[in-house]
């Protein structure tokens, strides 16, 4: 097995004891109604790595990322973060503690401007200002700066998940979940938000990123996974699980 | 910001001061039907306790009824506590906590503006308020 290359750059600014996951699914299901979607999934990921969770539509990826940020319950298994068992945990007690999910749809508040939508988080910033939170995010997103009055609905997509990006960041999250970060945008506008990704992981935020296009997340991934119906069926090295990906999708 | 490590291990610290119950959706919700179940049966073990206290003359039976009435009263309580707490209060706790954080804030500028105005008004002892 080849070791990641892409991020080897910012291998120095990682945090110690990068043995020990910071997160780990064990065996974890979940499901709706009565159905079960996740059928014992097993994952984890070191601080300040970055795991990039693959696979089709209705594979279960965004009710994993649900589930480790305590928006979903699980039915069984062990969702370990910082080796401790946080199983029923609520979402604004992980969240204060320092895990940020970014929601597929942006999750951003379209009738407030930038300023507002930042504004927001003040309550969840670790009783950080308003002026710091503007400071820290426009230095991050300049074009967000230009934009501060500007209503977030009224915005192009990609200024959107910028904006929802800038907003997950200021909180100074600990373990950042992104999910479908690529959806609906141009593919240059996606680079552009990986390239922004890649330097939030550069800094050594753990990140969990699930994408179902896997080319560009791949490059900045540590770790890949691809789950399909709910189980995970391929994991290991990005470089690895690029060659296999298509025979892994089709299960040929 | 301070360094990834340090955040880590800040992370790593309010991860293992944070109170978490075990995982206790399915308790709740049966005590949620356990609740409901008990305020339908309480009022019906009273109405027992009533029917046979209606049908006889016998004090004796007359108590037992009267004790009857009594469980069942107990029971609709017990089962009205455990619906309001796995239901109504379930529901209305993020209602509370943001009623209690608004009023705080609330608190907070009310403190702020009377600081302001405490401060020009010690600066310039001479100035009348009506």
């Amino acid at each position: 097995m080849t070791a990641p290359t892409p991020l080897n750059a910012a291998d120095a600014d990682r945090p110690e004891n990068a043995t020990a996951p910071l997160l780990a699914l064990r065996g974890l299901q979940a499901g709706y109604d009565g159905i079960t979607v996740l059928h014992g999934v097993d994952l984890s990921v070191e601080p300040g790595h970055v795991l990039a969770v693959l696979g089709p539509n209705g594979a279960g990826k965004t009710t994993t990322l649900r589930v480790i940020a305590g928006l979903h319950p699980a039915l069984s298994g062990d969702l370990l973060v910082a080796g401790r068992r946080v199983n029923g945990a609520s979402p604004d007690e992980l969240a204060r503690a320092g895990l940020c999910l970014i929601p597929e749809g942006r999750g951003i508040f379209p009738n407030l401007t930038v300023r507002e939508n930042l504004w927001m988080m003040t309550h969840g910033a670790r009783g950080a200002k308003l002026a710091q939170i503007e400071e820290a995010a426009f230095a991050r997103f300049p074009r967000l700066g230009e934009r501060r009055t500007q209503v977030a609905g009224t915005m192009s997509g990609g200024e959107q998940q910028m904006l929802a990006l800038a907003r997950g960041l200021v909180t100074d999250p600990a373990i950042l979940l992104l999910d479908e970060l690529s959806m609906g945008l141009a593919p240059l506008v996606v680079e552009e938000l990986y390239a922004l990704v890649a330097q939030v992981a550069a800094e050594g935020v753990t990140i969990v990123v699930v994408e179902q296009f896997a080319s560009i997340v791949l490059g900045i991934a540590d770790r890949a996974a691809v789950m399909v119906n709910g189980r995970i069926v391929s994991e290991g090295e990005p470089s690895v699980v690029e060659a296999t990906l298509s025979e892994t999708y089709l299960g040929a | 910001m301070m360094g990834q490590q340090d955040r880590v291990d800040q992370f790593k610290s309010e991860i293992s001061q944070m109170g978490v119950a075990d995982p206790a959706t399915g308790r709740d919700r049966m005590l949620l039907i356990i609740g409901a179940v008990l305020l339908i049966a309480g009022p019906a073990v009273c109405l027992i306790g009533y029917i046979s206290s209606h049908g006889t003359t016998n004090p004796l039976a007359q108590n037992d009824a009267t004790v009857t009435a009594i469980i069942g009263l107990s029971l609709t309580v017990a089962g009205g506590a455990l619906f309001v707490r796995y239901s109504v209060a379930q529901f209305l706790r993020f209602w509370l906590a943001r009623l209690s954080y608004e009023q705080q804030a609330q608190t907070d500028r009310l403190v702020e503006a009377l600081g302001g105005a405490a401060a020009p008004a010690a600066a310039d002892p001479d100035r009348v308020t009506a």
